[in-house]
């Protein structure tokens, strides 16, 4: 069967209204560990740090990524006998481009995920702590 | 053209969509009542609906019909087309997933708004987005009309007519709340239509010792009618692709539908899965077709692949069936993809133009679902797969650079960002059309045909260096947006 369960009935729901007239995001929930941390100095520095990390972790993510999945066609053009190999008669080109990019794809986004979650739990510690 | 296909089953097929999908937008209804439903569903929707609803949404024309027509003409390159949709998912999950969800901006227009305080960006924001949504919702009516034209063997229009009529009356019906069943629903109907032929077809061609591959055969070059790929092109196309899928405005919108920005992660995890197990089936159409379809590798026929592979193997009733079934799911992209776009671009409209009441937000998907139509109407069907990419490096070259360096980098300013979108509005754009208009000759200019290599760094660029000139205008509230912006939401909601 499918993922979903519509027999559990519709849940509790909430109301979301979109930010529409001022240009402001409305306020909503707003934590206090995140207030904190927009208004002493040293909460800010927390953020700023929490940002560069976070980015840090995209990039070297998507760099990887993308040398990886650029590589491929540079390595068949460099060595044309690889197109020549075949599993099953399928040429490896083919396997590689077909099959073999999704998984790293996927794991890829399941390391993002994890270390980008152990990021802002690192923050919520930090700023819990102050 | 006569139908190649038996009439009959294309009408079962195409009405029973329709119906289905009308149906679960009604009962969508029953429990959509104010206008926060109305846009975007309320935050109650579960991450593995979510994220069906998000590849039942994402997976258009050009994935169901197009990735496999592109393999039958082009070979192994055209496998970069779903490797970039799908990456493009991937680059969405690094830079901009969790951030956008914690925004608490719902269309691009508004986190443009918010995030630079400016007027004058929220209106070219908002011009952009409409624009690329009708240019995105065009090919899926031109797939539409294939569809219906090979099917039934009624002429093309009655199908980008049909999908809109469908779209408008679910939309207007249920808005987004009912989106997300229907979309979900539509992610597992277009899986099977395209799983289950194909096992068919594989135990099929095995039991009779028909070829699957011609020993390796299929696999060659000498079977590509064009000839045009080439470096350059493809790496080109792989980044229109990965930047481009950040800034389409369907895809924003089902982020605010997750609860916080830790679960929009996860949602996007479990979407790359979905979408990568999805490719696999097109990919094995396209091969196939290589052996039993090779007339219709002819340009604007080879789309056809999927829809005819399955009564070129099988006879009688169980072809039927199968078409039937192939059909089905063809419609179920058609239907998902546009009504995901017209739902968002009616949301940019009715706020801008309509105050956002529900009212307004019905007229707005009408207007957005009318002007596309017309445009299809007006112009040719071209290559599926190829006329979405287009569509997909005029959003990277555009929208993109707003999200990702409005969201990673303190110093863009209001007149960077639009500077920076008309660069790249103007420059992909006029390559796009400067390629059309050029036709058949234009495949001498690599540059212009597939533009999105140099215009995507030309527009972050521009945004940069206009940002750095006009500093002065950096918004106060910067810190306090990319704090919430980029800080968890707390573990407990606050009493």
């Amino acid at each position: 069967m499918g993922p979903v369960n519509p027999a559990q009935g519709p849940p509790q729901r909430v109301r979301v209204t979109a930010p529409r007239s001022a240009g402001r995001l409305h306020p909503g929930a707003y934590p206090v560990t995140r207030e904190m941390a927009e208004q002493s100095e040293v909460g800010e520095l927390f953020v700023r740090s929490l940002i560069r990390s976070q980015f840090r972790l995209a990039v070297v993510v998507a760099t990887g990524f993308l040398v990886i999945l650029i590589g491929i066609p540079v390595l068949l053009a460099v060595f044309p006998q690889i197109g020549d190999l075949s599993v099953f008669t399928v040429p490896v080109p083919w396997l590689l481009l077909g099959l073999g990019v999704y998984p790293l794809v996927i794991s890829c986004a399941a390391l993002y995920v994890r270390s980008a979650s152990r990021n802002e739990m690192r923050f919520r510690d930090l700023v819990d702590e102050d | 053209m006569n139908a190649e296909l038996n009439p009959v089953v294309g009408y079962v097929a195409l009405t029973l969509v329709s119906l289905s999908t009308v149906l679960i937008g009604i009962y969508g209804l029953r429990i959509s009542r104010t206008t926060g439903d109305f846009y975007v569903a309320s935050r109650t929707v579960r991450p593995w609906w979510n994220a069906s609803a998000i590849g039942g949404e994402y997976l258009s024309a050009a994935s169901f019909l197009g990735v496999a027509g592109l393999i039958l003409i082009s070979g192994v390159d055209a496998l970069w087309f779903p490797i970039g949709y799908t990456a493009g998912y991937l680059m969405l999950l690094l830079f901009v997933a969790a951030p956008l969800r914690r925004s608490g901006a719902y269309t691009i227009p508004d986190f443009a708004e918010a995030r630079l305080e400016s007027l004058m960006v929220r209106r070219v924001t908002s011009l952009l987005v409409v624009v690329v949504g009708w240019l995105y919702i065009v090919p899926q009516l031109h797939g539409a009309a294939l569809t219906v034209q090979i099917t039934t063997g009624l002429p093309p229009w009655v199908g980008a007519v049909a999908v809109v009529v469908v779209v408008c009356l679910s939309v207007v019906t249920g808005g987004m709340r009912s989106i997300t069943f229907v979309q979900a629903f539509q992610y597992w109907l277009k899986l099977t239509a395209l799983a289950v032929p194909i096992v068919f077809i594989l135990l099929r061609l095995t039991a009779d010792g028909s070829p699957l591959t011609d020993a390796g055969a299929v696999f060659t070059a000498e079977l590509n009618i064009g000839d045009d790929a080439s470096l350059y092109r493809n790496i080109s196309l792989v980044i229109a692709l990965l930047f481009g899928t950040l800034g389409l405005p369907h895809v924003l919108v089902r982020f605010y539908t997750n609860p916080d920005g830790a679960s929009a992660r996860r949602t996007t995890l479990i979407v790359l899965g979905l979408l990568s197990v999805f490719y696999l089936f097109p990919t094995m159409y396209g091969i196939l077709g290589r052996i039993y379809t090779p007339d219709l590798a002819v340009d604007g026929a080879a789309d056809a692949t999927v829809l005819l592979l399955p009564s070129r193997i099988f006879e009688g009733t169980a072809g039927d069936l199968l078409s039937a079934l192939v059909t089905a799911g063809a419609f179920a992209a058609f239907l998902s993809t546009t009504s995901g776009l017209v739902v968002s671009l009616a949301g940019v409209v009715s706020q801008e133009f309509f105050q956002g009441s529900v009212k307004g937000f019905r007229r707005a998907a009408v207007i957005s679902a009318a002007i596309p139509l017309l445009l299809a109407l007006a112009t040719n069907t071209l290559a599926l797969a190829g006329s979405v990419s287009m569509v997909f490096a005029f959003t990277a070259s555009t929208i993109c650079p707003l999200l990702l360096l409005g969201i990673w980098w303190r110093g863009l300013t209001d007149v960077g960002a639009v500077a920076g979108m008309l660069a790249g509005a103007v420059l992909c754009g006029g390559s796009i059309l400067a390629a059309a208009a050029l036709g058949a000759e234009s495949a001498r200019y690599e540059w212009l045909e597939q533009p999105a290599l140099w215009t995507v760094p030309a527009a972050f660029a521009v945004t940069i260096v206009v940002s750095r000139l006009t500093a002065g205008r950096r918004p106060g509230s910067v810190s306090r947006v990319l704090a919430r912006l980029h800080t968890p939401e707390p573990v407990q909601p606050p009493g």
